[in-house]
């Protein structure tokens, strides 16, 4: 699986490689964590840098995430099926802490069942 | 319960039906069938499929999908009588013409003037007989004073 994902701090990435933490079939869907390696990541700007909170990503760190959009569709608990137009996660820190602030784009409502309500309530819109 | 309206098709998606897709631009589209999103991701126009709602109601199409007419309540002028004045007498009042009514005022101006005239008439008429009238009992009762101040 590859995942796009927009994480907002310092990073617009893209990233690849992706390990399944969870006992599944191998594949990940909206909630699951994974393990990814920055494909892509924004220029670390000198402002960026002189900040002590900035989070610092790079091209080929490797990084826990969480996925928010699959293109694959998801059976919600009511029966129906949900599905979005790309593959999207949110990159994460060792303790399960988001590492941006912002997060971009819309996010699927099953995050919340998942037990990342947070990432939900920081999320400009949640389907 | 909510209903959903299949953004393709106009159909009803009830609870537990469907599919959701959430495009790059994040509009959410609602299908309730895997027909209607099929047709809608091949990029096929409503308008032109003549069993979508939108189709139908373009072409005006069946009953159902007439709007009901606007039902809006008219005010009816309905008459009858008020206090002191009977359905009959304000109808009259209101069938008069100027002229009539100015005649009628007339009239009744000349009735006032002729009645006034006559009671004045009577009141003349009157003051000789009221003197005496007045003056009997007055006169009496000075007869009497007097009379018994006289005897």
């Amino acid at each position: 699986m590859i995942g796009l994902k927009n994480n907002s701090g310092a990073l617009v990435v893209e990233c690849v490689n992706i390990l399944k933490n969870k006992v599944n079939n191998g594949w990940g869907s909206v909630g699951d964590e994974i393990v990814v390696v920055v494909q892509r990541a924004r220029p670390i700007s000198a402002a960026t840098q002189a900040s002590v909170n900035a989070v610092k990503v790079r091209r080929g760190d490797v990084r826990r995430a969480v996925i928010v959009r699959t293109r694959k569709q998801v059976r919600r608990p009511d029966g129906s099926y949900i599905r979005f137009d790309d593959n999207a996660a949110v990159l994460l820190n060792n303790k399960k802490e988001m590492l941006g602030t912002r997060i971009g784009g819309i996010v699927s409502a099953d995050l919340r069942l998942k037990g990342w309500g947070k990432i939900v309530s920081l999320a400009p819109r949640v389907v | 319960m909510k209903l959903e309206i299949d953004s393709f098709s106009g159909y009803r998606i009830y609870p537990s039906k469907g599919k959701l897709f959430v495009r790059g631009d994040s509009k959410v589209f609602r299908f309730a069938s895997s027909k209607n999103a099929s047709l809608f991701l091949q990029r096929k126009n409503p308008r032109k499929i003549a069993w979508t709602v939108v189709y139908r109601r373009m072409h005006k199409k069946g009953i159902t999908e007439e709007v009901a007419k606007k039902r809006s309540r008219k005010t009816v002028k309905h008459q009858r009588g008020i206090v002191g004045a009977d359905l009959a007498t304000i109808a009259a009042r209101r069938n008069q013409t100027a002229a009539i009514r100015s005649q009628q005022r007339l009239a009744a101006i000349t009735k006032a003037k002729s009645e006034k005239k006559e009671k004045e008439v009577k009141k003349e008429k009157a003051k000789p007989a009221r003197p005496s009238a007045a003056s009997g009992p007055k006169v009496s009762k000075q007869q009497m004073k007097g009379g018994k101040g006289g005897r």
